[in-house]
């Protein structure tokens, strides 16, 4: 006969026997806690300090980075809780202290690790590129009722052409819920069009127009930066904006000198 | 080296040498007296009051800066001996090891890995205080809104000024000091492969430094470290230090990457085959292997900066069909295998801290080798996410952001062979080991906002914002150079004979830790608040989160002026150090100090790996 | 142990010193940038003259003078860190800071000794932000100059936060004839200025700049180098505050 000692351990006892001990425990302990920690930063510090959300874009943008920080949060915590448990469970003295188990490497564990990271990694491409399609689709739908505004960065000073209205200003005011098609460009050096509550940021070029879509969702005011270092004012080149109501945006045209259709 | 042998009856003692009477006070007159003649020379051929004369006369200059000291310093002595036929006797390169020479041998174009090592130590701390004082200005200036400290003008040049020299700084600040001064004696070789490139390596550095530095007095360089086309054309003459520099950096850091790369190469120690070469060596050759393809871009894309700022060649100028998406490129096909060149290095270090502290091997030494080449192979496939919203191509962002994105695999597994090697050990906290908890802490943070910036809807928003500085000050100053400390404070004993100062490098090493996530973490926050980078001067809203970044600068400003304090104690009066203090099982601590001229009396041989640690199971 | 006692706290003494030493070398070199960053010319402060009636009611009125020259060495408003300016740069002066009360009529008068060449864009051609969207040059009501019509630009922006009103005026300044600005380069004459003088209300106190929008930084791209990129020369600062 042969006795359950002589056998290898089973998979159920070793994971028992693995479970039981203490700095596995601890380490779990330790870890769970940094997993709702990041769950809980992600959930509440970026919606804290990100400024209102007028856009899809924008909602898109924030909770890329809301749901990756909480994804992200078990595999954060895992790293966190064993070095923390190693950290305090340290050797005290001035002598080196004994030496440990001998564990060149450990197949099982780095195949998991590997898949796990590359499905966390996978899973951040996919979402990213439908984002991207999405974003870009709904934009193309949404082209022919789209109000175009031509944005004109100038050291140290954005300015504003409405070609539909016949002006330009120096304030981005747009109507809300109707699309809008930016068609940025420079006359001097390179700045980077950012209407902050919008969500979307977009390069200008001297001789080349580039271009962002978006469509305002929320009443408010805006704030227009620049996010490419554009010599001595940078800091400065700052514009103002708001989205309104049809009507108010019509009698603002009116105010600005424009010709409303 | 063979024909030296035949000539030794004839050859002149090096007593009589040049050689002898070369030094850096030779290579200061010969270089400043160079750029003066060349000064005076161009005026008289170009109008001092054009713009683009002005920077014809001082790119002129500077090249004469750095070629005159370096015929002052005697680095072209060995080629032109060769050249007519007279090569330099026995005498004269041992003369040029600086064997017995004292502390003046520091002040030569010394040839022995063990003098480059320390030149680069002393030059790199140099460039971190002075890039470190920049910082502090830097948040003062932004202490509040009102940019009260200094005007925007003088605000860019310090942005630009301390951004470029902490990356050069950085760049160096491992592969220079134990790269050169480590790295042979690791793998048991008796100098590097090429003595005199070693050295021509440091001085061609030293030269762009003080290149670098000359920015000042000409109006600074308003463009940050970036120095982005066209606007680095319409810059003032303080761009032209900028430009002379990076040329002569890139050469300096192309030979010293051929230099490392040969001699881990062909002159490993008997033995030491490809599984037994120490990661640190391993880090460090894929580091400087990377930068021999990357620089040249920069290179050539400054030599076009410079053509169109001196003779009105229009590479960037889309009026006459140049493009600014052209040096965005140059540059970014250089910039991102540089932030991993500069990271890769200092995780290295760690990676070879951590067993001896924890006495335990280093787990799965092939998943960090791999790790490493995927980092270093993907880098150079992921340039454009820096230019997502430039408008260049807004259909290839989808490519680039998954080359991005994959480049945390291969970094995940860094953290699996840091966690491996930690599981079930119980570390002994030197300072050193506490750079590796460190790093995990600010490397996953770095790590996690990085995936965030690498997708395009996130990068919409924060593109350009407060919230990238602080990612790769994350990456580049909580990994890399947390790694470099940790790493000097492990070799210190190696490299001075005497123990770093504890006690100042524990309070040191809390007060820079704590300091730089208030600091950073503050900077997330206005990020996401919405403020751009490299502004003078902020609106309300940020005024909290930057006043947290401030206090958070002072903090982790007077705790690196306690390791600066430590470093120049321990050096001259710290304890003196046992032969081998951590119980280390790598080559280096094997060897005695003051370390041989040759490193070794007899040449080691190999029989494992480094990470022999641990009681079997 | 007091030897070791002495050691230590010797250490400690050392340690202290050279980490003041440190901060204190920083705190220099801060002293001396912030010296740098002054010019050392008096700001200019608007004059008050009484209270007017407005179409926002009655206010507070205040003036202030300015001009504008082709080269800061050889103009009467020769400035600089050094009390020179550089040779054949351009400049506004007396100073580049402006001072004026906050919830006032202001009118400001800029008298233009400098011609011109053109715009890189129209936009800055016209005139923003005045009491009624126009500007007086020379006696003449004028609301839009062409792009070549313009010697320099005086644009007054700032950052917008909640605290601060929003502040944004754009005055282009009418050129010199081409042969007043020969004789200048010929024998230094100044010509007779172009006087430009409009009017605008601040809102409450609060930090905003001007610069010049015309590129003037000559030789170098888009013209914006060189005197346009120095501080002092062609910006400055306007500080709306409640009291003057």
């Amino acid at each position: 006969m042969i006795t359950s000692d002589s056998l290898p351990p089973s998979i159920g006892d070793r994971t028992r026997k693995f479970i039981k001990r203490h700095d596995v425990r601890m380490s779990f302990l330790y870890g769970s806690f940094f997993t709702l920690l990041f769950i809980f930063l992600g959930l509440s510090f970026y919606p804290k300090f990100m400024p209102k959300i007028m856009s899809e874009q924008m909602q898109n943008g924030k909770e890329v980075i809301v749901y990756f920080t909480v994804i992200s949060a078990p595999i954060a915590g895992l790293v966190l809780g064993i070095a923390l448990y190693t950290f305090l469970n340290r050797h005290k003295g001035d002598t080196p202290p004994p030496d440990g188990p001998a564990i060149r490497t450990n197949t099982p564990v780095i195949l998991v690790w590997t898949v796990v990271s590359s499905l966390f990694c996978l899973v951040a491409i996919v979402w990213g590129l439908v984002e991207m399609n999405v974003a870009s689709s709904e934009a193309a739908e949404n082209e022919p009722n789209a109000i175009v505004v031509e944005v004109t960065g100038s050291q140290w000073v954005w300015n504003f052409n409405y070609p539909e209205y016949g002006f330009s200003t120096d304030k981005l005011n747009l109507p809300i819920d109707r699309p809008v098609v930016f068609r940025i460009t420079s006359v001097d050096v390179n700045h980077s069009f950012w209407p902050v509550q919008l969500g979307v940021k977009v390069d200008a070029n001297r001789y080349a127009v580039t271009t962002a879509r978006t469509t305002p969702n929320v009443l408010g005011v805006i704030d227009i930066k620049c996010a490419e270092l554009c010599g001595l004012y940078h800091a400065y080149m700052e514009s103002e904006g708001e989205i309104m109501t049809a009507a108010n945006f019509n009698s603002w045209v009116k105010a600005e000198g424009g010709h409303t259709a | 080296m063979t024909t030296f042998a035949n000539k030794t009856q004839t050859a002149p003692k090096p007593g009589r040498s040049l050689i002898t009477k070369l030094n850096m006070g030779t290579g200061l007159v010969v270089g400043i007296v160079s750029a003066e003649v060349m000064y005076w020379l161009s005026k008289s051929w170009f109008d001092i009051n054009e713009a683009a004369e002005i920077n014809k006369i001082l790119t002129l200059s500077m090249f004469a800066w750095c070629i005159g000291f370096l015929v002052g310093i005697g680095a072209f002595i060995g080629p032109f001996r060769w050249l007519i036929g007279k090569d330099l006797t026995a005498e004269e390169h041992l003369y040029m090891a600086g064997e017995g020479q004292g502390i003046s041998r520091y002040f030569k174009y010394c040839t022995d890995h063990k003098v480059v090592g320390i030149q680069y130590l002393v030059g790199v701390m140099t460039m971190l205080g002075v890039g470190g004082a920049m910082a502090m200005m830097i948040r003062t200036n932004l202490i509040q809104p009102g940019s009260r400290l200094v005007t925007p003008e003088i605000y860019n040049s310090l942005v630009g000024l301390h951004g470029i020299t902490m990356i050069i700084a950085l760049i160096v600040v491992s592969t220079g000091p134990f790269g050169n001064f480590i790295l042979p004696i690791m793998i048991g070789a008796r100098d590097m492969a090429f003595p005199r490139l070693n050295a021509l390596s440091w001085w061609l550095l030293f030269t762009a430094i003080i290149t670098l530095c000359s920015a000042w007095f000409f109006g600074g360089i308003p463009t940050g470290w970036t120095a982005y086309a066209p606007l680095s054309v319409q810059a003032g003459p303080g761009m032209n230090a900028f430009i002379v520099a990076i040329i002569i950096f890139a050469i300096s850091s192309a030979i010293a990457g051929a230099n490392i790369t040969t001699t881990v190469v062909t002159m490993r120690a008997k033995g030491m085959n490809l599984t037994r070469i120490p990661i640190f060596v391993i880090g460090a050759t894929i580091s400087v292997a990377m930068a021999i393809p990357a620089f040249p871009t920069f290179m050539a894309s400054q030599i076009m900066a410079a053509f169109d700022r001196t003779i009105g060649t229009g590479f960037y100028d889309a009026n006459v069909g140049g493009s600014g998406w052209l040096y965005a490129h140059l540059f970014w096909i250089m910039g991102h295998p540089e932030v991993y060149v500069i990271l890769i290095p200092g995780v290295a270090v760690l990676l070879e801290i951590a067993p001896v502290f924890v006495r335990k091997p280093l787990f799965s030494v092939n998943s960090a080798i791999l790790g490493f080449a995927g980092i270093a192979g993907l880098s150079f496939l992921v340039w454009a996410h820096h230019m997502y919203i430039s408008g260049w191509s807004p259909s290839l962002n989808g490519p680039f952001m998954v080359t991005t994105e994959m480049i945390s695999i291969p970094t995940g597994l860094i953290f699996l062979v840091l966690l491996g090697t930690l599981w079930r050990g119980k570390p002994w906290l030197k300072l050193p080991m506490l750079g590796v908890y460190a790093f995990i802490w600010n490397f996953l943070i770095g790590g996690v906002t990085g995936i965030y910036l690498s997708d395009v809807p996130a990068d919409d928003y924060l593109h350009g914002s407060m919230f990238v500085t602080a990612h790769f000050h994350y990456t580049l100053m909580g990994a890399a150079l947390t790694g470099a400390i940790a790493g000097l404070a492990f070799w210190f004993p190696k490299m001075t004979g005497r123990m770093l100062h504890e006690r100042a490098g524990y309070i040191s090493f809390w007060m820079v830790q704590i300091g730089f996530n208030l600091i950073f973490l503050g900077m997330f926050a206005a990020g996401s608040q919405g403020q751009p980078r490299r502004v003078a001067d902020y609106a309300q809203t940020f005024a909290t989160s930057d006043l947290i970044s401030t206090i958070g600068a002072y903090l982790t400003g007077t705790g690196m002026l306690v390791l600066l304090w430590a470093v120049i104690h321990s050096w001259r009066n710290g304890k003196i150090a046992p032969t081998n203090p951590w119980g280390s099982k790598t080559l280096e601590w094997t060897v005695p100090y003051p370390i041989p001229l040759e490193n070794f009396h007899e040449t080691p041989v190999v029989t494992s790996d480094g990470y022999g640690y641990g009681r079997s199971n | 142990m007091p030897s070791a006692v002495k050691g230590s706290s010797k250490v400690l003494l050392s340690a202290t010193l050279s980490v003041l030493l440190g901060i204190g070398v920083v705190v220099g070199v801060g002293y001396t940038l912030n010296g740098a960053s002054d010019d050392g010319r008096d700001p200019v402060v608007a004059t008050m003259a009484g209270n007017i009636d407005t179409p926002k009611g009655n206010m507070p009125h205040a003036t202030a003078t300015l001009s504008v020259y082709a080269d800061a060495e050889s103009s009467e408003g020769a400035h600089g860190p050094d009390g020179g300016g550089h040779p054949g740069y351009v400049t506004y002066g007396p100073s580049n800071h402006l001072i004026l009360p906050a919830n006032s009529l202001i009118t400001i008068t800029i008298k233009g000794y400098d011609g011109g060449e053109s715009l890189n864009t129209p936009f800055f051609g016209k005139v923003i932000g005045t009491v009624d969207g126009s500007m007086d040059v020379d006696g003449k009501k004028v609301t839009l100059l062409g792009m070549k019509e313009v010697q320099h630009t005086f644009t007054i922006h700032g950052v917008p936060t909640s605290t601060q009103d929003p502040l944004f005026v754009n005055i282009p300044l009418s050129k010199q004839p081409d042969d007043a600005m020969e004789k200048f380069d010929e024998d230094g004459t100044l010509p007779t200025p172009v006087v430009t003088t409009f009017s605008f209300y601040t809102g409450g106190a609060g930090e905003y700049v001007w610069n010049c929008e015309f590129p003037c930084g000559d030789g170098t791209y888009a013209k914006f180098g060189a005197a346009m990129s120095k501080y002092g020369y062609m910006s400055g600062k306007v500080s709306v505050v409640d009291h003057i």
